[in-house]
């Protein structure tokens, strides 16, 4: 038994990195400290794609990973609109390949921020962002705002170790000197440990936005009584408790992406940040969701100028979220293939989405059987990035941190899978040419 | 007067993947002077391939025409996957028979595109001159900007004979826009120049204004956005409207904004 410590989880945007396993016979067999339940939960391993296969008259037949990958190239060679998607519960490295791919085939590259906080990268993209560290939020925040997000289902170990119950240079005391704000539209277990919860009326976050801004900056006598159905007294409450916070940190999920107004209600809460900083010390930042959806969106910005979402069919980057999403391609029926790397998107598209799928080839590489197994035409199982293969991840907040590897494993690592299709990919690109 | 008929082929638009056709090579100003052969062989990207024109399009010519302001172009058939008609066009016509794709009439600088049908989101994206008329309803970001940029609209005028789904003329810094129709939530965001008159109803009309003006004359306009200071009452063409000024949410220094309400 040998004891592996300062083991980072590859699993939510937390990225926690103290998480100490133990490992014998080449499995790990126990986790004793450091990780939340879920993450335990994928670092002690489950169900696994066993083989390369290929469908067959409706059905999947093992193959070798040789025959898979030809399979694959194949289909993204004779693609004339093929949509690259997932890369989020994955490495850097393989995203790096992934955008060298889409550039060689011409096709749409697009992670899974598109379906959870692409609206936050389109929001800053437009206003920027007024951010900082996690590190920073545990040492100096003396009010914590979490807005559509609930860390206590969702980032389990949140609180713990970045933010309201977490102890830092200057917050020693913990959660007995800081404040806690919660903005969602029911009850959640997070707002219950509140000090002060605004329930909000759903769809209405962007007017209390720009109520909190117009406080902000004094002009309390355009506010109406009642917005978003929060009083008026409760609004400058709000307002007194961030202008006298010596550090403000504002923490939000999806419950203001994917409501009404979506990225705007970013742009607006960034503005609320913004307005902020005429009193005091703010700060803002999106609760990503996979361990390395925030690392997708820096490996393509760097690559090709822009987030996610990026259409190469033309030879340049064409950047449109709306257009050039996947859901929106998908529902519009715009793409002749699709490659899945580390995501399910049969069980997190809209149904219109999955009927184009089933009509269009469909290549999955991922370590999981899950329901888009159940209608790709090649599957190819990978290793798990974090237990069986390392590279680096970027934490939610924006901070680079390398995945160890536990365990030797058979499977293939998603950076050769992706690297083998390319060389395909060319080869087969250069007979075409000859 | 040149007539130029593009007819998009069965072939293109029948398939299990319907994948857009774009179209902004195919503008008056780029196919003057052309002969049918020559248009044929202009080539159109329908995903990441390049296309002859004549092989994706039935063409045909009629008539003689000096400058481009003498070409109409009459698009034909399921125009539902054909985008950037008209995109940066600068003289000329452009009739679409049937509902068009995205980014119809994108960066117009001059002569008119008239839409049959409806048009998909990005209408008029960034239109600088000319004149955009969509028959039926408009997509999202009607006249807004490509993501990222920071001025929509700047000139030229549209009108919309239904309804515009969100976001409608974001960023606008000038031109006008007539929508018969309802709008969708945030019409004129970000809004800093222009003029916008909306016949039917609004929600979340203009936050983040700092200029230009809107008016609602639809009966219910939802969730005004609370950040707008009532200055009064005005009478427009025997009508009295509230007038707003915003948004406060920007700071007073910025708020120019004017936005009419019943």
């Amino acid at each position: 038994m040998v004891e592996v410590t300062d083991v980072v989880c590859s699993l939510c945007g937390c990225v926690c990195d103290d998480i100490v396993v133990e490992v014998e016979d080449n499995k790990v067999t126990k986790v004793k400290k450091g990780a939340c339940a879920v993450g335990k939960s994928k670092l002690m391993g489950h169900g696994r794609i066993e083989s390369p296969a290929i469908r067959e008259n409706s059905s999947l037949k093992e193959c070798s990973y040789d025959d898979a990958i030809k399979k694959a190239a194949e289909i993204l060679a004779a693609a004339r609109k093929p949509l690259l998607y997932g890369w989020s519960s994955t490495v850097c490295e393989v995203d790096k390949v992934g955008v060298e791919l889409a550039e060689e085939i011409g096709g749409i590259i697009d992670n899974t921020a598109s379906v959870c906080h692409g609206p936050s990268v389109l929001a800053i993209q437009d206003v920027g962002l007024p951010s900082c560290t996690l590190g920073e939020v545990k040492n100096r925040a003396d009010l914590i705002i979490y807005w559509g997000a609930n860390p206590a289902a969702a980032h389990a170990n949140h609180m713990k170790r970045y933010s309201y119950i977490s102890k830092g240079y200057w917050t020693e005391e913990g959660k007995k000197k800081k404040k806690l704000v919660v903005v969602d539209v029911r009850k959640t277990t997070t707002a219950k440990l509140a000090d002060v919860f605004l329930q909000i009326e759903q769809g209405k976050d962007y007017l209390v936005f720009s109520a909190l801004r117009a406080l902000l900056y004094g002009y309390e006598d355009v506010v109406p009584e009642e917005v978003g159905g929060i009083s008026k007294k409760n609004l400058l409450e709000t307002v007194r408790i961030m202008k006298e916070a010596k550090f403000g940190i504002i923490f939000f999920g999806l419950g203001v992406t994917h409501t009404r107004g979506r990225h705007n209600n970013i742009v607006n809460a960034i503005q609320t940040t913004r307005a902020a900083h005429t009193h005091t010390k703010f700060s803002i930042m999106p609760m990503r969701g996979h361990y390395n959806v925030n690392g997708f969106n820096q490996v393509c910005t760097w690559e090709t100028g822009y987030p996610f979402a990026v259409d190469l069919s033309r030879g340049y980057a064409w950047y449109n979220p709306g257009e050039t999403s996947s859901t929106d391609l998908l529902v519009r029926r715009e793409c002749d293939a699709a490659l899945f790397i580390a995501t399910d998107p049969g069980a997190h598209f809209p149904a219109e989405s999955i009927r184009h799928l089933s009509k269009i080839p469909v290549i999955q590489i991922d370590p999981f059987p899950n329901p888009t197994t159940e209608f790709a035409d090649v599957v190819i199982p990978a290793a798990i990035s974090g237990i069986e293969a390392e590279g680096n991840v970027y934490r939610m907040d924006n901070i680079p941190i390398r995945l160890r590897k536990l365990v030797d494993t058979e499977y293939m690592a998603d950076e050769e899978i992706m690297k083998r299709i390319l060389d395909e990919v060319r080869a087969i690109r250069e007979k075409e040419g000859e | 007067m040149q007539t130029i008929k593009l007819k998009i082929k069965e072939e293109v638009t029948s398939g299990a993947a319907k994948i857009p056709v774009e179209v902004d090579p195919l503008t008056p100003d780029k196919l003057a002077g052309k002969t049918e052969a020559e248009i044929k062989a202009v080539k159109v990207w329908w995903g990441n391939k390049e296309e002859n024109t004549g092989d994706l399009f039935d063409v045909s010519v009629e008539g003689e025409a000096g400058s481009a302001e003498e070409v109409k172009i009459v698009l034909e058939g399921d125009l539902s996957r054909v985008k950037h008609i008209g995109d940066g066009m600068k003289a000329g016509e452009i009739e679409a028979q049937g509902d068009v794709d995205m980014h119809c009439g994108a960066m117009m600088q001059g002569g008119r595109v008239t839409v049959k049908g409806n048009a998909d989101c990005w209408a008029g994206r960034e239109m600088r001159g000319g004149e955009l008329i969509i028959e039926g309803d408009a997509g999202a970001n009607l006249c807004a900007m490509y993501r990222g940029e920071m001025t929509g609209m700047t000139g030229g005028k549209v009108i919309v004979g239904g309804n515009a789904d969100e976001c409608a003329a974001q960023y606008m810094a000038g031109g006008e826009i007539l929508i018969k129709g309802n709008t969708n939530i945030l019409a004129g965001l970000n809004m800093s120049g222009g003029k916008i008159v909306i016949e039917g109803d609004a929600v979340m009309p203009c936050a983040d204004m700092t200029g230009g003006e809107m008016m609602v004359k639809g009966s219910k306009v939802r969730d005004i956005i609370p950040s707008f200071r009532l200055v009064g009452t005005e009478s427009i063409d025997g009508v009295e409207y509230k007038k707003y000024i915003g948004d406060l949410a920007m700071t007073e220094k910025k708020a120019k904004g004017v936005l009419y309400v019943k």
